[in-house]
């Protein structure tokens, strides 16, 4: 094993002089800052701010008495993720195992003496899984998985909305801005790209437009604009904020999941379409049921990245004066008791997006060999 | 009345690219067509004329009584006709062209259902006799991905067939195909011819041309220089260009 190790590192970190040098410097200098890490993490660091704040990192200013919407919400979206994945990914035992560790990561952060929540998580926890495993062990229900995400989207609403869409807030509101964005600009951005190669030139050129406007200008302009311009385009709705941001971002993504889903549609050689044509099926079945099919498989690695994007955008809300989880980290700072806590909760987000993060890029590369290995 | 394609005066451009030159030509009903030339000489093109894979610029062409409409026109829309021509026109390809996301029964039954209203279980036993009689019953629901060549090309007639075309045309049908695969690939077509199929074909086969083949239609630089009975063309070809394309093509 050490001889083993030795071997590889003789390798790896000290074949050339090059590598010498660059692992004399590099090494320490990990070493060092990882020690300095640990050290803080378990010495000086005082963590118990993270479980007394955690309601705000989570669901912002939603009120107390009302969390159990948000609960709701995050079982929703729990089954729903669990089904997206399952689609993809037989349920495994060693599924199982990870999922048990997070339920353990959670009980540590809530304090064991909440075991309400720890309650809470393990069910939602059980609705990823059993979601997962449904759609993994029933193919058919995959077809009814976008229009039951719509669902979801419109049962989260009806469930969130009552106490005010105003108080949305927290690492839920980033999760549902991601969740809505994703599945609101699919269906948008496949329009789109098919627009883009339209018969009709008046259709292609709007189509262009929009996609060329939307991707040379920043986000946070256009969710900005989009925030004052609403009021003024439909008064009568009184658009919530948080819906107006929601709007915003779809508008924005919409164009990039288009330019995926093109390169997409690009990929399906032309005598998919010629073989189909000859069989006497409709333009419109052909796009449906060849073309677009085979252009996902090209497009959905890529949108699982964009998802990624998504997420990570999310706190430029804060332009519109919305709290999403890094906002909410900002707040609890704000507190003057909790002022000298600034490393603890930026870790906490940080560690957070990251885990997050990572998680979403896991899934885009295992998709993307998944597909790689169903296309043969 | 009999015929069920009609080419009169028909031209073809790419661009300024005369790429068909005046094409007249009948096939009748019942009729195997089998169109041969050298390579670039118009034939797929030809072919690809009868079911609107290509538009053609002047002229006029009837397949089974509907008139298919010119370039100008189908720009305008005027794709009504199209369809109800593409329904009774059955075409494979050089490459197969099968849908690789769908398994071998899912690819035959997704035409009938889709254009002919069938139900599931009506389309899927058609589906399942036609398989069997191309002799692949046992890989229904395999990807085309897990076959060969010759059992992918089977499969694409078999999906042809499940729309009961009246007409079948095949572009080079075998010439992707590694040689031990090209005769299961033409029993298959034989099969066809005796039932009675109306077919145009381009094929570089001779041998099968010569067998199958009620007329052979030589076509060189777009237009056609040669039309007769098999015997007659292969034994004794009228057209200088034929009988040199001949000599080249008979020699290996
Ligand atoms: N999309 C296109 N654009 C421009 N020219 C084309 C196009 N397709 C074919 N041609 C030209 O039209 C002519 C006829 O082509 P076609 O494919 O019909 O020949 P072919 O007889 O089928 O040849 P092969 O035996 O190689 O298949 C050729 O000169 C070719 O270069
Ligand atoms: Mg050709």
């Amino acid at each position: 094993m050490i001889a083993r190790f030795l071997k590889w590192s003789r390798h790896n970190l000290f074949g050339k002089p090059f590598d010498i040098l660059l692992s004399l410097t590099v090494i320490p200098g990990f070493l060092w800052l990882a020690y300095q890490v640990a050290a803080w993490t378990v010495t000086t660091a005082r963590w118990e701010i993270i479980p007394e704040s955690l309601r705000i990192l989570m669901i912002g200013i939603f009120p107390a008495e009302q969390a159990w919407r948000a609960w709701v919400a995050i079982m929703i979206i729990a089954a729903l993720l669990g089904a997206a994945l399952g689609c993809v990914f037989a349920f495994r035992k060693r599924h199982a195992a990870g999922l048990l560790l997070v339920l353990a990561a959670v009980i540590a952060l809530t304090g064991s003496k909440d075991l309400t929540n720890a309650l809470l998580t393990a069910s939602t926890i059980a609705i990823f899984a059993s979601g997962c495993a449904a759609i993994s062990l029933i193919p058919l229900l995959r077809r009814a998985l976008l229009p039951a995400g719509f669902i979801a989207l419109i049962a989260i609403f009806a469930v969130m909305s009552p106490p005010g869409a105003g108080l949305w807030g927290g690492l839920l509101l980033s999760i549902l801005l991601t969740l809505v964005t994703s599945i609101v600009s699919l269906p948008v951005g496949i329009l789109l790209a098919f627009g883009r190669r339209s018969r009709f030139s008046s259709m292609r050129w709007i189509c262009m437009g929009y996609i060329e406007v939307m991707r040379s200008v920043p986000l946070i302009m256009v969710v900005y604009w989009i925030w004052i311009l609403m009021p003024v385009l439909a008064p009568q709705f009184g658009l919530a904020d948080v819906v107006r941001g929601m709007i915003g971002f779809t508008l924005f993504y919409s164009a990039y999941v288009a330019e995926y889903v093109r390169s997409g549609l690009q990929a399906v050689p032309r005598e998919q379409t010629e073989a189909a044509r000859s069989l006497g099926m409709s333009e419109f079945d052909i796009n449906r049921s060849i073309v677009l099919p085979q252009a996902l498989r090209v497009a959905v690695p890529p949108l699982v990245g964009n998802v990624l994007d998504i997420f990570n955008t999310a706190p430029l809300v804060f332009i519109i004066g919305l709290t999403d989880f890094l906002r909410a980290g900002q707040m609890i700072l704000a507190n003057p008791q909790y002022g000298d806590r600034t490393y603890e909760v930026y870790a906490f987000l940080f560690l957070t997006y990251f885990l997050v993060g990572s998680l979403i890029t896991f899934v885009a590369r295992r998709l993307e060999t998944h597909l790689a290995r169903g296309n043969r | 009345m009999n015929a069920i394609i009609e080419m009169k005066n028909l031209n073809k451009f790419y661009g300024s690219h005369h790429v068909l030159k005046d094409i007249d030509l009948s096939v009748s009903r019942g009729e195997v067509v089998v169109v041969v030339g050298a390579s670039g000489s118009g034939k797929s093109t030809l072919i690809r004329c009868v079911n609107g894979l290509e538009m053609y610029q002047n002229g006029s062409l009837l397949v089974d009584g509907y008139p298919m409409p010119v370039e100008e026109d189908r720009r305008l829309g005027g794709e009504r006709e199209l369809a109800a021509i593409r329904k009774g026109v059955g075409m494979v390809f050089q490459q197969f062209n099968l849908f690789p996301h769908k398994t071998v029964v899912e690819n035959i039954t997704i035409a009938p259902m889709r254009v002919h209203r069938k139900t599931r279980r009506e389309a899927e036993a058609t589906a399942l006799k036609l398989l069997e009689r191309v002799g692949l019953e046992a890989h229904a629901h395999k990807y085309p991905g897990q076959l060969s060549g010759g059992q992918q090309q089977r499969v694409a007639i078999a999906r042809s067939l499940a729309m009961e075309p009246h007409l079948m045309l095949f572009d080079e049908p075998t010439s992707a195909l590694d040689p031990e695969m090209i005769g299961e690939v033409l029993d298959v077509m034989r099969e066809l011819a005796a039932d009675g199929m109306t077919m145009m074909i381009v094929t570089h086969e001779m041998g099968f041309a010569r067998e199958v083949a009620d007329r052979i239609v030589y076509i060189d630089q777009g237009s056609i220089l040669e039309i007769g009975k098999p015997d007659a063309f292969f034994d004794n070809p009228e057209n200088d260009r034929a009988r040199s394309f001949l000599a080249r093509v008979l020699k290996h």
